[in-house]
């Protein structure tokens, strides 16, 4: 440890954005989606993608969302042409009188495209993601991913759902410790029944205590995907850390559930801001990797289409 | 020219580089020179600029990504000006650039319009749509519904006789087969499906002690299979459930939405409109037929006097009861009916009553 001071560098993650900034930019995107009915999705979507990253800045220096509305427009018309293509082999047996058969396809085939769809869009979104000019990158191998993806999904059917926390926790594994940033690597370092318990744990903490303990157990969680997180660069790293406490979520989730219920929902823009701002506050950074000699090396990947399938099953994918 | 002190990325190495910045604009280029690589070029026109407060981001290229930090005030405001002056702002920036308040209104008004469409428009066209499908799936729904229900009830059968004989003898201007089946049960219910299956419960035909008021029931059920108002209200439903998901951009909100409804044909509850069609034109089948019309107050009061614990599905929509009887009393008040006393039905009815 005394080693390591001496080369400690600083780090500052900041959350910038303003919710006004953030309101504006809801509502314009609001609009022509609906106006165009529903054809600006993916450029709407870039348009927030692009706010929300360049809100956010590392050491003084911001984020930024390259894709583009148009890349993003391909990958939607592709994850529709494929979804249709689902939905159209279940009518088929719907029609053919074998419903059964039709349930069947169209659950496997919402399942074979899930990892399919988690992996192009980790791979479009951190390519399409720079800061200072250095681009993100993901680096997971597909068929690996999906291989294991179903081993683990098969896992969590036959142990009636309790294996869903490994495969939850071991996708992430997988997908954090396959980014890049330049030449500095994600490192995600965790365990299915660490995690496991401690939702076990919480959720019984949470029934006793009439859902009070939620806000404890919402801590425990942001804590365990955020201190699991490092940073390597050859002998460098970084380590992370959340210093946020169950009351600190408690403030932020009641305050945020007051700006919508009094604002009737449009302040919800408020709440995203106060919510990036209380994460970006409350994640430490320590290590000695240094930040203005990174190297860019991850190529540029500009297909969607995992992107827009992860919309349409209401993936979430946030890092 | 404009001049400015700038860091630049050059996109191979997360190095800051100090640059002077000049916008020439005449060329309408970015210009600056590196030590390493010399003078560089950006057409304006290709260049992606982030305004944030108080500072600009530029990006260039894809591969490798070029940045341009900028955060000096005057330099940002002469920068503006010269974008504005040259139309290099996009439509969407200026959209952007309105300000919170004019958002503000914007969203205020657009939210209005869209509650009002909701209220107003929504559940016309909707039920107009209702055209557009053929009738063949409102039997199909309808007796799919029936079979999957009925498993679970036990059905008296000699009354399901008589009851079917007593509507035989009515005439009920009905356009699809109607079958009536009498399941045996406390609650105080009945309803009718959209193929013309109707089910009344033992508990509500207890409660009736005229032949007029089960003329009254019928009428009123019937009323909601010729007007299609199952129909309607599934059609309602799906279309408010995709609206929203359309207004909230909900992609995967849609592709789940109608199937939940067909499900829940028997709790659907109708809406005042098509309550007060059913109560009124079931009251006009009750005259055709030379019923006491009153028939269908008394049993709206029976059925009230009862329903303190549960409201059953007859009585279920928003008006209150009172306000049902009393323009049911108006109607019957404004219309000659003639009562002829019925005595086939007065014999079913009591074969029900058993």
């Amino acid at each position: 440890m005394e080693l390591l001071t001496e080369n400690e560098k600083k780090y500052k993650l900041e959350f910038l954005g303003k919710g006004s900034e953030f309101f504006g930019i809801i509502i314009v995107n609001w609009l022509l989606t609906v106006l165009s009915f529903g054809f600006y999705y993916p450029w709407a979507k870039a348009k927030k993608l692009k706010f929300l990253y360049g809100a956010t800045a590392l050491n003084n220096d911001r984020f930024a969302f390259h894709g583009t509305g148009k890349e993003m427009f391909v990958g939607f018309i592709k994850a529709i042409i494929i979804i249709a293509i689902i939905y159209a082999v279940f009518f088929l047996f719907l029609f053919l009188k074998m419903p059964l058969v039709g349930i069947l396809i169209l659950y496997a085939g919402i399942i074979a495209i899930v990892p399919l769809a988690i992996h192009g869009s980790y791979r479009y979104r951190m390519s399409r993601t720079s800061w200072r000019g250095i681009r993100f990158g993901y680096r997971g191998n597909r068929n690996e991913f999906i291989l294991n993806f179903y081993k683990w999904f098969f896992f969590t059917i036959i142990t009636l759902g309790i294996y869903g926390a490994w495969l939850s926790i071991n996708s992430r594994r997988y997908i954090m410790s396959n980014i890049k940033m330049g030449d500095v690597a994600f490192n995600y370092e965790a365990d299915g029944s660490d995690y496991f318990w401690m939702n076990f744990k919480n959720y019984f903490l949470s029934i006793f205590t009439l859902g009070i303990y939620t806000f404890w157990w919402y801590k425990e969680l942001f804590a365990f995907y955020v201190d699991n997180l490092s940073l390597e660069k050859g002998e460098e790293k970084i380590t992370l850390r959340s210093r946020a406490t169950g009351g600190d979520f408690f403030v932020l989730i009641i305050v945020n559930l007051l700006i919508v219920i009094f604002t009737l929902g449009l302040g919800y823009a408020w709440t995203v801001t106060r919510t990036m701002n209380f994460f970006a506050e409350k994640i430490e950074i320590t290590g000695n990797i240094d930040f203005d000699a990174i190297n860019q090396t991850e190529e540029d990947y500009t297909d969607a289409t995992g992107e827009d399938i992860g919309d349409f099953l209401n993936l979430d994918m946030a890092m | 020219m404009i001049k400015g002190n700038a860091i630049y990325y050059d996109g191979l190495s997360s190095l800051s580089q100090n640059i002077e910045l000049i916008i020439d604009k005449e060329r309408n280029h970015l210009v600056f020179t590196t030590p390493l690589v010399g003078e560089i070029n950006w057409p304006i026109e290709n260049i992606e600029i982030i305004f944030n407060s108080q500072l600009i981001n530029i990006h260039f290229g894809s591969n490798p990504v070029q940045a341009i930090k900028i955060d000096e005030k005057e330099f940002i405001q002469e920068f503006t000006q010269y974008l504005n002056k040259n139309n290099k702002v996009s439509w969407y920036q200026r959209l952007i650039n309105l300000g919170t308040k004019i958002h503000i209104i914007i969203a205020i008004c657009f939210l209005g319009t869209i509650i009002l469409g909701y209220i107003y428009l929504l559940p016309i066209i909707a039920e107009r749509a209702v055209v557009l499908i053929p009738e063949d799936y409102d039997t199909e729904i309808g007796s799919s519904f029936y079979n999957q229900y009925i498993e679970y009830c036990e059905i008296d059968s000699i009354k399901t006789e008589a009851l079917n004989s007593f509507a035989q003898q009515l005439d009920l201007n009905n356009t699809k087969n109607l079958k009536f089946t009498v399941v045996k049960s406390e609650t105080v219910n009945a309803f009718a499906l959209p193929d013309g299956n109707i089910i009344i419960f033992t508990g509500l035909l207890d409660l009736m002690e005229n032949y007029d008021e089960l003329a009254g029931l019928i009428g009123h059920e019937v009323v909601h299979v010729n007007k299609r108002h199952s129909m309607k209200m599934l059609c309602r439903n799906a279309a408010g459930y995709l609206f929203v998901a359309a207004i909230l951009s909900d992609v995967n909100g849609i592709m789940a939405t109608i199937s939940d409804n067909v499900n829940s044909l028997q709790s659907l509850s109708y809406s005042r409109g098509f309550e007060k069609e059913a109560d009124e034109e079931g009251l006009n089948l009750m005259i055709k037929n030379n019923t006491k019309p009153e028939g269908m107050i008394n049993l709206f009061k029976r059925i009230q006097s009862k329903h303190d614990i549960n409201i059953p599905a007859i009585l279920s929509s928003h008006p209150l009861p009172e306000d049902r009887i009393q323009s049911i009393k108006n109607l019957i008040k404004s219309n000659n009916s003639r009562y002829i006393e019925n005595k086939s039905l007065r014999d079913l009815f009591l074969e029900l009553k058993d």
